[in-house]
């Protein structure tokens, strides 16, 4: 069985960020780059369904769409263990021209389980996932925690309002994982950066998609209003201002 | 005549089985790594004098250790006496030593007398074994062969004094009965051979010759056990303070492997290039017994087990798995089972077990503080950290495997610079609301300005909202001294100190190229630290890798400017307030530094109050060694309540403490023994600032 | 041309958030001048269907079929996909939650329709059609254009006011066609959480911390919920203390909820506790310490000891109650 971990490059999650000029980007300097949180833990979920000789997992890919800059967060993904690599040279301008990518990319080399982060911490789209997954006709199951491979077949949890469901479902499939799928992230060893720097990165030209929606510009949230203080003898004061003022009760 | 032959070949088949066991070790010491290099000799010969002849660490239980000291003494003035014996029964001489006149007589008598004291010694120390319950004694890796060794070895140590004086009372009996004068003095064996008044010269010389017989074919016998026995530190032990580690106790070794690796990782040009032809390198960090240095060996063989670094271990104190000796008894019991194995199919053969995980299990690395207390505990200088360390190193660098919250500690520092996500934007904010301005380093630079010292905040002073009252303490003092001073403000990054005691060597030393590499664009001279990991870091650790500075802990700091009037403070805020001080482990032990914070507290209360366990023995407040950063290992209590506890009991209003880790480990001490109504825990910096004139 | 808005049903029945977002959708069918239709998916109560007519749908339809009973996201996708182009919707809804995030992107390329999700409010502009959307995990706005003809929106739950606009639709319920191609995903065992309400579902959250210094001081807090109509929820420390139960810990590795209002009581406000709660509309803090940083990120505070300051607020809502 192979499988394709999909991948994207953001910025760390502490970065302050900041606005270009026009706002229309953000400031790209001294920021450091990562591998998007959901995809790392799909990635060493997958590595872990390798080290299992019972599953009968035989390679770990990862595939990204993105620009040479992203190099870095590649061999990351290799030094934790991933077997290869394959990169669409391309700027991800949205999720449905990175989708399309993607679908190319499974196309040509043929995978039989795909993990997505279900989002990713830059865009938060939740997008990518299902958008492979349609282009390329197949299923595919979201807001996955755990997944297990039982005599060649995928066994799922997809977590739900409430509760969760086991799921079953032939491959090929496109898996959209969340919190939970592993307990934590996988971290590159010093042998793993050192054998990541001989393991091979496919590098693809894109095809010809069009990006359905742009980000024509940011906006920084309102900042918090400061904390108003009730004083502790009128205590119950808060609840007059909860539901009068906030109105939320 | 005849008695000579016979004695030659039993002390030639004593040379021979010992010779056998020597090539033995020999060889396992030939599987192990090279990497200690033997330098400073004076400052070892010094060493050795110390600790070993003057028994100095094993007085630190006074009274065992005195008893232990006067077997140790007796054994180095017997000794003469048994190579005369060796020398007498090979050449037919009587005392042959006997021509050193009145220094022989000294020699004689010294040992006479010592052959009483040890032997008292001994009845004391096995009747503790036999019947009492020790509980240093105790543990799993303390099976029965261990006591039957001790119990063996103490049994023939007492059967040598035993013959020893039996030896010395008939040659006095016999010599006094033929009216031969007798070479060497015999005090005690005068005495002994007095209480038989009936017996007659040839009694008194049969007495002699079976004891004489008894004594040197024990110490035969003797010396063959030793190197299978736990005693075999009679012939280690010596040899292992000489060639004790002389550095700090904080410092662990650089693992230049590993500087190659991220040198070139660090270099845009090659780190992603394909590997060079040299070998890969050999494995990173101990997973089996010829991973370690040869000197980790060494002290595995020279323990004695007496457990004295397992009863100062907080975490074994607190119920967790981890026994420093065990992990010393492990290296040796492997390196028993694995070396004639290598000797016979090479040092490559596996057996498919290794002193990871089948002996020494991750659970007890996991629970290390790094405290340093085992090492300063063990009587002939053992460095137990360090052999943990590099165990923690193979896990970390060979298979990627930690803790799953070290994991995250470790992206964290890699991805924003500290152990906590914060970003580094924020490092400057606890210099908000100051009445001065703290001046920035890059800001002052680009004037042209080159202050005296950088004041290093570190991530705890920047993040931690606890600390930040004590840095802004801290920089208050420095303003009103008019101090030449910056900080980094957010170039600061991770010293890197908690990767490294976590084991991950390669972000410990990509962290430390980056600190250094910036200190020494701002051409900075001198380090100013609150931070004892911090210090302990950048002080002994940073030479190694190219950051030479003259790096100064804040408690010298702040004493010297007491001393030299630039700090006036009073003791009118504390005078009525009793103060204990916590000892951290990475300014006490590590680097020696106990009275300083001391004689501060001093000028600003006139009541201290000492824990029983303080100064080199004071108990770890848990934190270190990266614990801080996880989940405490299971166990059946957790040390920082235990230390809490200690310091509660000394009745002190004030807890004070030196180190951003101790503060947070005894202020949730405090409060989970609800006990923050009574008790305060205030830092060195914050009792200076807090007293200021 | 209509807005198309798809209101999940859980057995049958609608939740608050099934209510936003056809007021959501009822407000964008009134700048794009057209009408909303309503789709529900699975067998669902008529008379919960014909509620959704209170809040603007003008067209109310529920699909139902066996081969809907669980999510099968190829099969919803075909059904929602078929309704779109009947009902020539020009804007999709669908609220970001986990069906949400599921169905919408496989509809974005089948129907080739531009997706905005986390979005929060109405359209910016209309040419071009420009949303506004949660990005850097909630530290920036993003603004987006949606350039195709049709636009799929995923709203932020508990982001858009209830509105009241009777329309008296009527539903209408059709039998789906069995698909051709069987769905795939075969579900095999479901496990439910039972009993109190769902701490993700809460719009109240009354959350106790190692303040409380002991569980028995839990009453009031649970009074307090219990009052205000909401669950109750701890701190890391609280529940590896073992007094409160693993499923109320909100934080960073426990649950992250974005409730109306978020009562901490006896939390210091860690990091990692905020990481769970800080979507909150409204935070409340009473602590002891008047510098523990959850102050730093509430919107109203006591400093003061929550056994004395407890009681009169859980009185002040006994008295609301009344």
């Amino acid at each position: 069985m192979k499988i394709l971990v999909c991948i994207s490059n953001v910025p760390d999650t502490t970065t302050k960020i900041r606005f270009t000029e026009a706002n229309t980007s953000i400031d790209t300097t001294g920021i450091q780059w990562v591998i998007n949180p959901w995809d790392e833990l799909a990635l060493t979920r997958a590595l872990e369904l390798k080290d299992d000789a019972a599953t009968g997992v035989k390679s770990v890919t990862v595939a990204h769409v993105g620009l040479a800059t992203s190099e870095p967060t590649l061999r990351k993904a290799l030094a934790i263990g991933a077997d290869d690599a394959i990169r669409v040279n391309a700027d991800p301008s949205d999720s449905y021209f990175v989708a399309a990518q993607l679908a190319e990319a499974v196309r040509k080399e043929g995978f039989d389980i795909v993990f997505c982060g279900i989002e990713s911490s830059d865009h938060n789209n939740s997008a990518v996932g299902g958008m492979t997954a349609e282009f390329l006709g197949i299923p595919s199951v979201s807001a996955i925690s755990g997944i297990r491979i039982e005599n060649g077949t995928a066994i799922l949890t997809r977590d739900i309002d409430g509760g969760k469901e086991s799921i079953r479902i032939p491959a090929p499939f496109v898996a959209i994982v969340q919190k939970g799928i592993a307990k934590e992230p996988r971290i590159a060893s010093m042998r793993g950066i050192m054998t990541a720097r001989t393991k091979p990165v496919k590098l693809l030209e894109p095809v010809q998609t069009e990006a359905l929606t742009v980000v024509s510009g940011l906006e920084k949230p309102s900042p918090r209003a400061a904390c108003k203080f009730v004083d502790a003898e009128n205590a119950g004061q808060l609840i007059d201002l909860l539901q009068n003022e906030a109105k939320v009760i | 005549m005849a008695k000579q032959i016979i004695f030659t070949i039993t002390l030639l088949i004593t040379l021979g089985v010992f010779f056998y066991t020597v090539r033995r070790l020999a060889r396992f010491f030939s599987f192990t790594r090279p990497g200690f290099p033997v330098k400073d000799i004076g400052k070892r010969f010094g060493m050795m004098m110390k600790v070993a002849f003057g028994q100095t660490k094993i007085f630190r239980r006074p009274v065992l250790g005195l008893f232990h000291a006067l077997v140790f003494w007796g054994f180095c003035i017997i000794i003469f006496g048994s190579i005369e014996m060796v020398v007498d029964g090979t050449t037919g001489t009587e005392r042959f030593l006997h021509f050193l006149g009145p220094v022989y007589d000294f020699i004689i008598a010294s040992g006479d007398i010592f052959a009483v004291l040890v032997g008292v010694s001994i009845i004391i120390f096995l009747s503790r074994r036999l019947f009492f319950h020790i509980r240093r004694f105790e543990g799993i890796e303390m099976k029965r062969r261990s006591h039957l060794d001790a119990n063996i070895s103490l049994t023939m140590i007492l059967i040598l004094m035993v013959s020893l004086l039996v030896m010395n009372a008939g040659y006095a009996g016999y010599s006094t009965a033929s009216g031969r004068e007798a070479f060497g003095s015999y005090p005690v064996g005068s005495f002994i051979a007095g209480l038989f008044p009936a017996a007659g010269e040839e009694s008194f010389r049969l007495a002699y010759e079976i004891a004489w017989w008894t004594h040197i074919l024990m110490i035969f016998v003797f010396a063959n056990y030793l190197p299978y026995s736990k005693h075999f530190h009679v012939f280690m032990s010596v040899p292992n303070v000489f060639l004790s580690n002389l550095e700090p106790m904080g410092k662990l070794r650089n693992m230049d492997s590993i500087t190659r690796e991220v040198k070139l990782m660090l270099d845009p040009e090659t780190a992603f290039s394909a590997a060079s032809s040299d070998a890969p390198p050999e494995r990173f960090g101990v997973k089996d017994a010829e991973d370690v240095v040869w000197k980790n060996y060494f002290d595995s063989l020279s323990c004695t087990e007496c457990g004295r670094c397992t009863s100062v271990c907080p975490a074994n104190i607190t119920g967790k798995k981890l026994s420093p000796r065990k992990v010393m008894m492990d290296l040796r019991a492997r390196m028993k089972e694995k070396g004639p194995l290598m000797i016979r199919n090479g040092r490559e053969f596996s057996d498919n077990r290794s002193l990871l995980r089948d002996y020494i299990s991750e659970e007890e690395l996991w629970a290390c503080t790094t405290c340093n207390a085992c090492a300063k505990e063990c009587p002939i200088n053992i460095n137990h950290p360090a052999l943990i360390i590099d165990m923690r190193r193979y896990l970390v660098l060979e298979e990627g495997s930690a803790p799953g919250e070290l994991k995250s500690t470790f992206s964290n520092i890699e991805n924003n610079g500290a152990p906590w996500q914060y970003s580094a934007a924020d490092r400057l904010n606890w210099a908000q609301d100051l009445n001065f301005k703290v001046p920035v380093m890059a800001e002052l630079y680009a004037r042209g300005e080159n202050p005296e010292y950088l004041y290093w905040v570190g991530c705890a002073g920047a993040f931690d909202d606890r600390y930040r009252k004590v840095v802004r303490a801290f920089a208050t003092i420095l303003d009103r001294m008019k101090v030449s001073y910056a900080v980094l403000g957010t170039e600061e990054t991770c010293t890197g100190d908690p990767a490294r005691r976590a084991g991950n060597e390669m972000l410990f030393q990509m962290q430390a190229l980056q600190v250094i590499g910036l200190l020494n664009n701002y051409n900075v001279k001198k380090v100013l630290t609150t931070c004892p990991h911090c210090f302990n870091t950048f002080r002994n650790e940073y030479p190694d890798l190219g950051g030479n500075f003259e790096v100064i802990n804040y408690t010298n700091f702040l004493l010297d400017g007491i001393r030299d009037g630039k700090v006036r403070i009073s003791n009118e805020k504390f005078s009525g307030s009793v103060i204990t001080y916590h000892d951290p482990c990475y300014l006490g032990r590590a680097n020696e530094i106990y009275s300083e914070p001391r004689e501060i507290i001093g000028r600003v209360t006139g009541s201290v109050a000492e824990m029983s366990r303080h100064k080199s023995f004071a108990l770890c407040c848990g934190a270190g060694g990266s614990q801080m950063f996880k989940e405490a290992e299971k166990g059946t209590r957790e040390i920082f309540i235990e230390r809490t506890e200690e310091a509660l009991s000394t009745n002190a209003d004030i807890i004070a403490t030196a180190c951003p880790f101790c503060m947070t480990m005894m202020t949730d001490g405090i409060k989970y023994k609800n006990s923050e109504e009574k008790v305060k825990n205030l830092d060195i910096a914050e009792l200076v600032a807090q007293s200021l004139e | 041309m209509s807005v198309l808005v798809y209101t999940e049903n859980w057995e049958g029945k609608f939740k608050k958030q099934s209510y936003e977002l056809v007021s959501y959708a009822s407000a964008m069918a009134d700048q794009v001048r057209t009408n909303v239709v309503a789709v529900s998916v699975g067998k669902a109560d008529e008379t919960e269907l014909a509620r959704l007519g209170n809040y603007g749908a003008s067209k109310i339809i529920n699909l139902t079929g066996d081969h809907f009973k669980t999510l099968d996201n190829q099969v919803y996708t075909d059904a929602l996909a078929e309704i779109a182009l009947k009902e020539g919707a020009e804007v999709i809804i669908f609220t970001n939650n986990n069906s949400g995030k599921a169905i919408a992107p496989r509809l974005s390329v089948r129907l080739k329709a531009g997706l905005a999700s986390g979005v929060s409010g109405l359209p910016l502009s209309l040419e071009p059609f420009v949303l506004r959307k949660r990005a850097y995990s909630g530290n920036a706005f993003a603004h987006v254009t949606i350039k195709s003809p049709i636009r799929i929106i995923s709203i932020l739950q508990n982001s858009f006011e209830i509105n009241e606009r009777p329309t008296g639709a009527v539903p209408e319920i059709i039998a789906a066609a069995t698909p051709g191609a069987a769905g795939r995903t075969v579900v095999t065992d479901t496990f439910r959480q039972t009993g109190k309400i769902l701490l993700t579902d809460a719009d109240i959250v009354v959350s106790g911390g190692r303040g409380m210094k002991s569980p028995e001081n839990w009453g009031p807090i649970e009074e307090l919920a219990a009052l205000l109509g909401g669950a109750t929820a701890c701190s890391r420390p609280v529940s590896d203390e073992g007094w409160r139960s693993h499923e109320e810990h909100t934080g960073q590795t426990g649950k992250i909820i974005a409730p109306n209002l978020y009562i901490a009581v006896g939390i210091s406000g860690a990091t990692q506790h905020l990481a769970g709660v800080s979507g909150s509309k409204y935070i409340v803090a009473i602590n002891s310490d008047k510098d523990a940083p959850i102050f730093e990120s509430a919107q109203y505070g006591i400093v003061g000891d929550a056994m004395k300051v407890l009681p009169k607020i859980v009185e002040a809502a006994r008295s609301l109650k009344k």
